[in-house]
């Protein structure tokens, strides 16, 4: 008798790879064959997973149309069978793959859009942490801001686009028609992160995202300061950074503050 | 391990996220939740905040789909650790899974799969369950799932398996009827059989759902309402097991906490009459379990 560990390889593999040897062990049914039968598993397995990935990737399946998504569900299930145990991680290899398939990769907008969905998805189910309150900026002697340090909240994500995916994505949750994909004459800086229960992302100038990953490597205050003088223009450079400060914490981009 | 069989708790629902404002809101005619396991094993955010509250107002079960009881696998121990923390926070009444397997060497199948119906499957389900209930210091709740394949080496039927399986194990079980109607249809086997061969003092949950009948076969969707012929098995149900806690199971095309509300109603009238008394699940007493 084939053993209980070797029924599983040869069903697993019957399902991954279309292999029929499972079913020299399976029996017909008094009303149907038994390759009809196994078939319920097969077909689940497929129709189960591309399901999954497109309730992850809402509006890449909205841009990409039926057709589209469902040759990209084909193809991406066949090289990223499922490891975990959570059905939300089985489709976080999606802007990778998007990233670096011959096909996909010609519309590089394609894998932008992934990771925006993607990253929005991380923010809405990350860790909690009590956003900071500007009161306790507030607490801050003014000699000692130089020496602020700001913490980032955990659910916050950086990214960085060379295409107009965010504009396609966003048109695309409004229901409206998306703009043609085009390449950004400079790379587009974003932030995700989740404010209360919403995941959220905003647009960042160069100055601003600048200041932010300098901010998020736990650069001092008095040191943004200075670098953001030394990137856009001495004149105001100091309300400038104060501004973008009390931006993140209205927005509740920030966990947190220390001395340093 | 504790020895006392988990309480009657009424009628309940599937907790989905479509439903969290409303319940919330209103007080809907529910007496107890059953949630995902596999949905809350995250960081944070509102589902973890919606899970906190239903919590704090209803009796809760954790369910799962990912335990893979029966794969010749390892035991998932970071899953495990994952589920006994979550029960934790939620302090379910019990934690159930599915008499299957969902994959080998690290592959999730996602899909609940058949096992064969043989000794050595028995002898490896039961030293597995015994492993898991060791280590979650808890008795597991294990369902029958819908099947669609019969295995030529299975020994014995389905239900004898399921049996041996909980009185071995020592563990209880989760009576899905509507897995019981479309297993029988697609193997022939007498829906009663089934329901006459598991041992009564086991039997601590009821799932009542709805599948897409293909003719030759039906396949478990859980993606339309409870058609009359899982009400019949499930009225044949109550009266062979008496009061058990009753959940309608609904996955897909899920629609509004009233027209669930109102099917859930519906297996409210079935067990009053059949058990010809009124039938109240007691939140009280499973808090206090």
């Amino acid at each position: 008798m084939t053993s209980l560990k070797e029924l599983q390889e040869s069903f697993q593999r019957g399902i991954l790879a279309g292999d029929d040897t499972i079913l020299s062990e399976i029996k017909d049914s008094a009303k149907e064959e038994r390759t009809v039968l196994f078939g319920v598993y097969r077909h689940a397995y497929v129709a189960r997973l591309a399901e999954l990935l497109a309730d992850d990737y809402e509006q890449l399946h909205a841009y990409l149309g039926d057709a589209g998504f469902a040759k990209l569900a084909k193809s991406y299930i066949a090289a990223h069978p499922s490891n975990r145990k959570s059905a939300r991680d089985f489709g976080r290899h999606v802007p990778e793959f998007l990233k670096t398939d011959a096909g996909f990769s010609k519309h590089p907008e394609l894998a932008e859009i992934a990771r925006l969905e993607k990253a929005l998805a991380d923010a809405f189910d990350g860790p909690d942490a009590e956003p900071l309150a500007l009161a306790k900026l507030a607490e801050i002697a003014a000699e000692l801001w130089p020496k602020l340090v700001v913490t980032p909240h955990p659910t916050a994500i950086r990214l960085t686009f060379t295409t107009n995916a965010s504009d396609i994505w966003s048109d695309l949750h409004d229901g409206n028609a998306p703009p043609p994909a085009r390449l950004l004459p400079e790379p587009q800086a974003i932030l995700v992160w989740r404010q209360d229960v919403t995941a959220r992302f905003r647009l960042l100038g160069p100055e601003e995202a600048m200041m932010w990953d300098e901010a998020a490597a736990s650069t001092r205050f008095g040191v943004l300061c200075e670098m953001v003088a030394t990137y856009g223009g001495e004149e105001g450079a100091d309300f400038r950074a104060a501004s973008y400060l009390k931006d993140w914490v209205d927005m509740g981009t920030l966990a947190g503050c220390r001395l340093l | 391990m504790a020895a006392a069989k988990p309480p009657f708790l009424g009628f309940g629902l599937g907790l989905r996220p479509q439903h969290y404002g409303e319940i919330l809101a209103g007080s809907p005619a529910v007496d107890w939740f059953e949630v995902l396991s596999e949905n809350y094993m995250i960081e944070g955010g509102q589902p973890l905040r919606m899970l906190d509250q239903i919590c704090e107002r209803y009796p809760v079960v954790m369910h799962g789909v990912s335990l893979s009881i029966a794969s010749t696998s390892p035991l998932d121990l970071d899953y495990l650790a994952r589920l006994k923390a979550l029960a934790e926070r939620v302090n379910p009444v019990w934690i159930s899974d599915h008499l299957c397997w969902t994959g080998v060497h690290g592959v999730n199948l996602h899909d609940l799969l058949p096992v064969p119906y043989t000794r050595e499957a028995l002898d490896h389900v039961v030293d597995r369950v015994s492993q898991v209930q060791d280590f979650l210091g808890r008795r597991l709740t294990l369902e029958n799932v819908s099947s669609y394949v019969t295995f030529g080496q299975s020994e014995m039927t389905e239900w004898e398996f399921v049996s041996e399986v909980a009185k071995r194990a020592d563990c209880w079980l989760l009576f899905d009827v509507n897995n019981v109607y479309v297993s029988a249809f697609n193997h022939g086997f007498a829906a009663d059989d089934f329901l006459n061969g598991v041992p009564r003092d086991r039997v601590v949950q009821f799932h009542v759902a709805g599948h897409s009948h293909e003719e030759s076969h039906i396949v478990d969707t859980h993606d339309h309402p409870v058609c009359d012929e899982v009400w019949d098995l499930y009225r044949a149900a109550v009266a062979h097991f008496g009061p058990v806690s009753t959940m309608i199971e609904r996955d897909d095309n899920i629609p509004p906490l009233a027209e669930l509300v109102d099917e859930l109603e519906h297996a409210r009238s079935i067990a009053r009459e059949v058990l010809a008394r009124p039938l109240v699940g007691n939140p009280r007493l499973a808090a206090a379990e």
